[in-house]
């Protein structure tokens, strides 16, 4: 297996911040010429073969994820406005003191098992196991983490319930959140609700007319959505009102980002918060087959559940790990979120990452069946990722995915979200190529009851 | 409570004219009127352990159906008491349970609503949810429906068949034949399928196959009794309430009972004790009777059904209170309290939670009633909508409308309790697909 990274060979850019009254404040790389990064082609056979300079940068994964300035290699970082430089490092600060803090692990624990529902089962699913036996009677077994089994139906949970309370814990009074379709706003919604805090949702007009039943969850569960019609009206304008917001309100304010993207301590915190996917499926891994997974799937928007996922099990080599993001209505259509196949390298929302962008760096609008992976950019620890060689991104088409959708369905009696089911798309691809017995745990980040009036729609069952 | 010369509707035997049925015997005083909604403070010398698995609950409960049912209920019977003693059968029940359903479901101390309750001295009692809506499929359907299942294939059984009313329990049989690779039938009467379509389009979605039955509940279950007796090899009839010929009611009991069995351990841990008072809303009965069953012994244990009184307690008004307002009659194959005009009619029923929609109730719930264990109180709409607000904006938990009954009946409950007291509502189900309901019902200006 070969492969090469182009992380090495980009030519210099010209950085400009472009701060105008009416987009998002968003810096953007002027490119000083038409260099493209050599299109990356990964076919991976269980035994991950990595040249020399890759192997010595996974050693340096421990170190470099993140360095003190928050970066993973080149990504991540802090690219803001000035007025929110303290509130990152206030935030980092308080984050950091956590790890010693007993009161607020053993609050935390206690809200992640009585009021959500932890620990999720690794369940393994007989019937697509058997679907994906080959004739002789061989193959993979499937397992799946039951993210959507948690109060809200969905992983998003995790990371809302914790910064909560470390908002609390930073006498915070007032919290603000974006989201796309609903979920991260209606997750917000529930823990301000829990914990008495003051909530604002940002939510893109147009969003707000496809989701009006989640608009109506969130008001609700007690919390203001306001609505954004800025741009395209939809999840980046949102989360860029979200930014303008916190910058004017930051002493009072605590931004509830949703998933691994954003500027640092961001993508390290909300990867912590959700870490406890990773480590409770290590112990039911070793509880049940007395062993480590081989390969783990998970569908990447952001990328929170899969570094939820992932984390545990970046350390250990032979476990492969494989995101997959949405291809849309095909990946030469134009019409995809595909962002770490077809993205570049720049900087969205504070963090450098790949990045839908067109030749003069505008952003791209992405398009995918699923709301959740509908978005442009990418977790800045995905990038680094899969430039060091250390995970698989591959894509899933709208179709693959409401096939999956049906598939689960009928075979385990479980509806996935239609996120979830780019992930399950992928293992019709993958389970031909695995040996017989490798064990494949699958994260079920959410579940489908939101998502049938779509599928429905589209599959016309 | 002495019934009139009532003409009742069979499965599968049609109309039926009943001689006058007595009362229970139970050597209680008697003088109490069904219809209020007082509790039944008068005492009785009725044994209050549990019911031997012989069919009937005092004289509630029983086998009213037609001879042809006979046999295949017998052998469903004897089954069922086999896998009660089965290492095999609780194992794989407890391993789809933990991995599939994701049990034990926690009990969670709500402060929020505690602290709402407090009064003005800060004393109050202690409000503990137990989360049977993070169950896989958001109820505690699946209890029930997934042993049922593993049932039906211990039994040599290909297909399954049911009825449902508002299509939760059709979604959850389609979902777990589904993973168990049943064949799955769900009968549905054409008037519940106006109401919750995005039901009829999940169960297509498992799998199932939905035959529409022209009317309401009733006629689905009188249709998919028929189908089963068609099909008496190779069907297995999975029920899906607590009213049924025996052993139906027990059989679902015993399922259910795993939700009482885990709040005794969770309080234990929690507290060192039992609970003080148990809320559960009563449709069937399913759920408070998985909550009760556990402690019917203890008999400090306060339990308490709360049903729907739909709009309001003027008797021309539609609402769901069997045990609070019904009397005495035969429904579905068991004897039980039941809503019936004075010609022993089935009255019609109205909620605005569809899963309370039911005229009869559980025979045994009928008996506790009877013995004075349990008390029955009955929510309008409107409290129980508010109950559903109240819960959304403290607690950040959104109820199924049916448990919204059971968390509204807290507002005359609390005052009431000293302080410190333990309380555990069932929270039955989640209310995520009520919320077009809830909405609706609020006017425009103030969403």
């Amino acid at each position: 297996m070969a492969f090469s990274s182009s992380s090495s060979n980009l030519t210099a850019y010209t950085a400009t911040a472009i701060t105008k009254p009416s987009s998002s404040p968003v810096i953007r790389f002027n490119k000083a010429s038409t260099f493209r990064p050599k299109p990356i082609s990964i076919s991976c056979v269980m035994t991950q073969q990595s040249t020399n300079s890759s192997a010595a940068a996974v050693e340096d994964t421990a170190a470099l994820r993140p360095d003190p300035l928050g970066r993973f290699g080149k990504f991540g970082g802090k690219y803001v406005p000035e007025t929110l430089m303290y509130a990152l490092s206030e935030l980092e600060t308080a984050f950091r003191a956590l790890a010693t803090d007993y009161e607020f692990q053993k609050k935390l624990d206690g809200i992640l098992r009585d009021y959500v529902g932890r620990e999720s089962p690794l369940y393994f699913a007989e019937r697509l196991t058997e679907h994906y036996k080959r004739p002789n009677g061989e193959g993979p077994e499937i397992y799946l983490k039951r993210e959507d089994l948690n109060h809200t139906g969905a992983h998003k949970i995790n990371n809302a319930v914790a910064q909560a309370l470390l908002a609390k814990k930073l006498g915070k009074e007032r919290i603000i959140a974006e989201t796309g379709a609903g979920q991260h706003g209606v997750a917000t919604a529930t823990v301000c609700a829990r914990f008495g805090l003051k909530c604002i949702i940002y939510m893109g007009a147009q969003d707000m007319e496809r989701q009006a039943l989640n608009v109506f969850r969130m008001r609700l569960l007690g919390a203001e959505v306001r609505a954004v019609h800025s741009g395209t009206a939809t999840l980046k304008d949102a989360t860029s009102e979200a930014i303008r917001d916190w910058v004017t309100n930051v002493e009072t304010t605590h931004y509830i980002l949703g998933s691994v993207a954003g500027p640092h301590p961001y993508p390290m915190m909300v990867r912590e918060f959700h870490a406890v996917i990773g480590k409770e499926t290590r112990k039911q891994a070793l509880e049940k087959w007395g062993g480590k997974p081989d390969v783990l799937v998970a569908c990447v928007g952001g990328g929170s559940n899969a570094m939820g996922l992932f984390h545990e099990f970046v350390e250990d080599k032979e476990v492969r790990m494989i995101g997959v993001e949405a291809a849309g209505f095909g990946l030469d259509s134009g019409k995809h979120a595909a962002t770490l196949t077809k993205g570049e390298v720049g900087v969205l929302h504070g963090a450098m990452s790949y990045l839908l962008q067109d030749d003069d760096g505008q952003i791209i609008e992405p398009h995918s069946i699923s709301a959740g992976l509908d978005y442009p950019g990418v977790g800045p620890e995905h990038s680094f990722l899969k430039d060091i060689g250390r995970a698989e991104y591959h894509s899933i088409t709208d179709e693959e995915a409401l096939e999956a959708f049906k598939r689960l369905s009928r075979l385990e009696g479980i509806i996935p979200a239609l996120e979830t089911s780019h992930a399950l798309a992928y293992l019709e691809k993958l389970c031909p190529t695995l040996p017989n017995g490798a064990k494949v745990v699958l994260n079920c980040s959410g579940r489908g009851d939101k998502d049938v009036h779509t599928a429905i729609k589209h599959l016309q069952v | 409570m002495a019934c009139n010369y009532s003409t009742v509707s069979l499965p599968c035997v049609g109309k039926v004219a009943l001689a006058p049925i007595e009362s229970p015997t139970l050597n209680t005083n008697l003088n109490y009127i069904s219809k209020s909604n007082t509790i039944k403070t008068l005492s009785t010398t009725v044994s209050l352990e549990k019911a031997p698995i012989i069919g009937k609950f005092g004289s509630f409960g029983g086998k009213f159906v037609g001879e042809v049912l006979m046999s295949p209920l017998a052998e469903l019977e004897a089954e069922f008491n086999l896998v009660l003693l089965d290492h095999e059968f609780k194992m794989e029940l407890v391993c789809a349970m933990r991995d599939y359903v994701g049990r034990e479901t926690p009990l969670y101390y709500a402060k929020k609503l505690t602290d709402y309750y407090k009064n003005i001295n800060g004393e109050g009692p202690e409000i503990y949810i137990k989360r049977e809506d993070l169950s896989h499929g958001g109820s505690y359907k699946m209890n029930n429906v997934v042993a049922q299942a593993i049932l039906a294939k211990r039994m040599g059984r290909k297909t399954v068949i049911t009825a449902t009313s508002t299509g939760h329990h059709g979604v959850a049989t389609a979902a777990v034949c589904a993973k168990f690779s049943l064949d799955c039938t769900v009968y549905i009467g054409t008037k519940d399928m106006l109401r919750k379509p995005s039901n009829v389009q999940l169960m297509e979605l498992l799998g199932a196959q939905v035959k529409p039955v022209d009317g309401g509940f009733q006629a689905a279950a009188s249709e998919s009794t028929r189908g089963w007796m068609e099909n008496l090899q190779t069907g297995y009839y999975l029920s899906g309430t607590a009213v049924g010929p025996h052993p139906i009611p027990t059989m679902v009991r015993e399922f259910n009972s795993v939700i009482g069995k885990e709040t005794r351990r969770q309080a234990m841990e929690k507290w060192g004790g039992t609970p003080d008072v148990l809320v559960a809303c009563v449709g069937t009965g399913c759920n408070a009777l998985g909550l009760f069953h556990e402690f019917v012994g203890d008999k400090h244990v306060r339990m308490i059904g709360v049903e729907g009184g739909g709009v309001g307690s003027k008797t021309d008004e539609l609402h769901s209170a069997s045990l609070v307002r019904g009397e005495i009659g035969v429904y579905h194959g068991a004897m039980c309290y039941l809503l019936q005009d004075e010609e022993g009619q089935i009255t019609k029923t109205k909620s605005v939670a569809s899963g309370l929609e039911f005229p009869g109730v559980s025979p045994e719930l009928s008996f506790l009633k009877d013995a004075g264990r349990i008390e029955c109180y009955s929510v309008t709409d409107k409290e129980a909508l508010d109950a559903y607000k109240r819960l959304c904006r403290l607690e950040g938990i959104v109820p199924a409308l049916e448990a919204s009954h059971a968390f509204a009946y807290l507002e005359k409950l609390c005052p009431t309790l000293p302080n410190g007291v333990k309380v555990v509502v069932n929270c039955s189900g989640n209310g995520y697909s009520d919320v077009t309901t809830v909405v609706n019902s609020i006017p425009v200006n103030e969403i």
